[in-house]
């Protein structure tokens, strides 16, 4: 056996694309405010009649204000989403990257659709018209890997680079694998999060199907934990962090927004269908992400919750939380941002987490919108913005971010004050 | 917040293949070292309007044969079903089927590479939703969907349910390197003690018409073999002109080393470092002077803390593209120096195609197999030699060698480079000495 020492992982950028606001200040203004980014869509861009009218479209995004034209016309809207927020992020931390060793610098960012909307067009001339009217540029376009591909092209990084897919946790297990490894020495800096753009007809028109979505015209439907749960609001956008091996970030005087301190993942194993309403397992994954630096409950000051809005599911949350943080749960603020936001899928997980360390930084933590207290099925969410106490703090503030997923993923995420 | 621990040492003890050439182990690895190609005429769909008509279709599946349910079988898709076969395969091979306790399945996961996932799926379905392309989505009461429909994690996830492991589970998804990096992620997770046991590998089902036209269009497919579908994947041969579109699954069974010794596995090889890169050049090619895999071997084996001499045996990446393995010679010799020349190098891409996701698996349960057999699948089809790949291919027949210590890589789309260090279980002693 080799025994090592691992090393401290901090972020130190942070970037965004969101229905709530594009860019750090607008969305963290709309987000610790209760403003919702969702609204009612059109036809043209997925609406059924019916069934799902409401998403989290973002609007007003240019990419030409973020990439060039010949980028654009290659690449799908995933990927500019993606080139927006890691554009953002690396500005943020403030990353000089000529200056680094390309080979420890990596790219891990998560994806769940691909895409889509870029290859269903292709599709459309392949079908339509016939085989030589498909774009030459359909595989780059469309493959997940495209996005750390792109990234790695116009950043010029050549490290580990990684693309997982894991329903709506991806995002979350994109940061916790940039974590593990920068923990182990493999990178030094990694260009982390999730990229998400599925809103159009045929995406919606299936997962309509399925039943766990918000249907009708309701841009409040989103209720989590609320006795009125109807299922998800869906949505698209990016979240990138910076995530950095702490000498690293000390050498170069980076700000350091916090610490990346837990990961842990598990899986219901219960097949493909929503998140199950036993939290056994979801609880093993919050008990792993405390473990690894020994974080007790009552250093939590945030859980960021899936809330999934599916009432099973949503007891199996509930359930989580008291097994693994039991009588203390009722003193941590839990919220589900995403109420404003819809779930961006494999983006949601990393503006998550974006929002706790955003929290923990201002001391503000963003309400969960559309429920009340009138129809709480759990009592565990609040409904307004909370401003945590003012304490003398003895020992780091920690939040947990929380994801589940369709075919039994659990992950957790656990993010600290860095301590000096 | 920084902890000293030690990490621990991984092995291969079950092996699970879905190839064109060969369903199972054995008469996948007969196939391979009697040179057996598995590229055929397209069978699934009308090709004739393609430049690239062949493909390393797999014609005799049977999933109830690898233990799946009706169930699954309805719900799931073939790249999927798969996946599900060379799962149920590896833990049979380990000699763990339905004997693992809940304890174990606690620490038991699952992560499996795929580039494309559940495509040919989704294209058969969106064909049916949208009437060929030629109206909005709508579809018949009577109208099921796959639940795996649009999910790309199906194959991961359907593993954990079948076989009821609640360990770390999910996909990866970087290209032709992804069944690679699910076993390169797994090996690591065990080091660190995040598992014990993973099952790991990688799958694919993409041989239809918008796939095989997405590549046809970029130029990236062979064209000049569509009447001799077996001569069509000839890496390193002068007459190469592109991939061969296939299909398959490949799955091992990782686990910690001391729990494998304890319950008497066979251990086929241990793992001893896998490392990745990326190119940063160019979404499609990549730079011809073969930098980036030069670092990647060089990475590797010092991770391994291996000299190139000790390396016995290389499963390339070998895709039978033109510009590829001229830079793999080129990263070979910057690498190894001299030594590229004694190393045997093979393309088992030659026989099989090129599997997207599930290749580099399939390509890292043939360099376990080398080590545990002493025996070296050929390239085939080498018959021109090109005067820039001068190393040695080992053409055309299979080859016994003494190797202790092999190398596989693989390269993608997007430039994601992954490679695997693999060495017989008693390589230590060897090494130390």
């Amino acid at each position: 056996m080799i025994d090592r020492k691992k090393r401290r992982v901090v972020v130190t950028g942070l970037g965004i694309v969101a229905p709530t606001g594009i860019g750090k200040a607008a969305f963290w203004h709309a987000i610790s405010e209760g403003i919702s980014g969702i609204s009612i869509i059109t036809p043209e861009e997925g609406a059924i009649a019916e069934r799902i009218q409401v998403a989290g479209i973002v609007r007003n995004f240019l990419a030409e204000e973020h990439i060039s034209h010949k980028t654009i016309h290659r690449t799908d809207r995933m990927t500019h989403f993606a080139f927006a927020a890691i554009q953002e992020a690396i500005a943020d931390a403030k990353l000089e990257l000529t200056r680094e060793n390309p080979q420890r610098v990596g790219a891990v960012i998560a994806n769940t659709m691909g895409g889509v909307g870029y290859v269903l067009q292709q599709l459309q001339a392949l079908y339509t018209r016939g085989p030589r009217f498909m774009s030459a540029f359909t595989a780059i376009a469309w493959l997940h890997v495209a996005n750390i591909g792109q990234a790695a092209i116009r950043y010029g990084i050549q490290g580990y680079s990684k693309t997982p897919v894991n329903d709506t946790v991806g995002g979350l297990d994109a940061l916790g694998m940039a974590y593990t490894a920068i923990q182990r020495g493999s990178a030094d800096v990694i260009i982390a999060g999730g990229c998400e753009a599925f809103l159009n007809p045929f995406i919606l028109f299936i997962l309509s199907q399925q039943g766990q979505y918000v249907t009708g015209n309701d841009p409040n439907g989103y209720r989590p934990f609320d006795t009125r749960a109807a299922g998800l609001i869906l949505a698209e956008g990016a979240g990138i962090c910076i995530l950095e091996d702490y000498e690293h970030a000390r050498q170069r005087d980076a700000t350091i927004y916090g610490e990346i301190v837990g990961y842990g993942q598990t899986n219901d194993a219960n097949g493909l269908v929503a998140p199950a309403a036993d939290g056994t397992r979801y609880a093993k994954a919050i008990r792993l992400a405390m473990q690894e630096e020994n974080i007790q409950p009552e250093q939590i000051a945030y859980m960021s919750a899936d809330g999934r809005a599916i009432a099973s599911s949503d007891q199996g949350e509930f359930h989580a939380l008291n097994l693994a943080l039991g009588e203390h749960l009722a003193s941590i603020p839990v919220s589900v941002p995403r109420t404003m936001i819809g779930h961006s899928y494999a983006a949601a997980g990393a503006i998550d987490t974006i929002i706790a360390l955003l929290a923990l930084q201002t001391r503000k933590i963003p309400p969960t919108i559309n429920c009340d207290g009138h129809h709480f099925s759990f009592n565990l969410v609040r409904e307004k913005a909370y401003l945590l106490p003012q304490t003398k703090r003895q020992r780091a503030e920690v939040a947990l971010i929380g994801g589940r997923g369709v075919g039994g993923a659990n992950t957790v995420l656990a993010v600290a004050t860095s301590e000096d | 917040m920084s902890a000293v621990s030690p990490l621990r040492r991984v092995v291969i003890s079950g092996i699970g293949v879905v190839a064109p050439n060969g369903i199972g182990k054995e008469p996948f690895w007969h196939a391979c070292l009697t040179g057996q190609s598995g590229i055929r005429r397209i069978t699934r769909f009308d090709a004739s309007l393609l430049s690239s008509q062949i493909a390393g279709e797999i014609t005799n599946f049977d999933p109830t044969q690898f233990g799946l349910t009706e169930e699954e079988i309805h719900h799931t898709d073939r790249a999927t079903q798969f996946a599900l076969a060379c799962a149920y395969l590896a833990l049979q091979d380990a000699r763990l089927s339905g004997i693992l306790n809940d304890t174990e399945r606690e620490r038991t996961g699952v992560i499996i590479g795929s580039a494309l996932a559940c495509v040919e799926e989704g294209e058969k379905r969106w064909l049916q939703l949208t009437k060929q392309g030629t109206s909005v989505p709508s579809m018949e009461p009577e109208d099921i969907l796959p639940r795996t429909l649009l999910m790309s994690h199906a194959s991961a996830s359907s593993i954990a349910a079948h076989h009821h492991l609640y360990g770390p589970c999910s996909v990866i998804a970087t290209g032709c390197s992804a069944g690679a990096d699910a076993i390169g992620q797994a090996y690591w997770a065990i080091q660190e003690g995040r598992a014990d046991r993973m099952l790991a590998g990688g799958t694919d089902a993409s041989i239809s018409y918008g796939v095989l036209d997405v590549f046809c269009v970029m130029g990236a497919l062979s064209t000049k073999y569509n009447a001799a579908p077996e001569r069509a994947s000839r890496p390193y041969d002068r007459q190469r002109d592109g991939f061969v579109m296939a299909e398959g699954a490949g799955v091992v069974l990782l686990e910690e080393r001391e729990l494998a010794l304890a319950h008497g596995a066979h251990i086929y090889a241990e793992i001893t470092a896998f490392a990745s890169n990326i190119n940063a050049y160019h979404m499609t090619s990549l730079p011809s002077n073969g930098k980036p895999l030069q670092h990647l071997l060089t990475q590797t084996l010092t991770e391994a803390g291996i000299n190139p001499t000790e390396l016995g045996y290389i499963n390339s990446h070998g895709s039978s593209t033109p510009p590829n393995e001229i830079a793999e010679t080129i990263a070979y010799k910057a690498a190894f120096g001299e030594q590229a020349y004694n190393i045997p190098i093979s393309s088992t891409k030659s026989m099989i195609g090129h599997s997207q996701g599930a290749a580099s698996a399939i390509e890292t349960i043939v360099t376990a197999l080398v080590l545990e057999r002493q025996h070296i699948p050929p390239t085939i089809n080498q018959e021109e030699s090109d005067p820039q790949c001068d190393l040695d291919y080992v053409p055309n027949h299979a080859r016994r060698a003494a190797v202790d210590i092999a190398l596989t890589h693989s390269s993608g789309f997007g430039g994601v480079n992954s490679a695997l260090l693999l060495a017989r279980p008693d390589w230590k002693n060897k090494h130390d000495r």
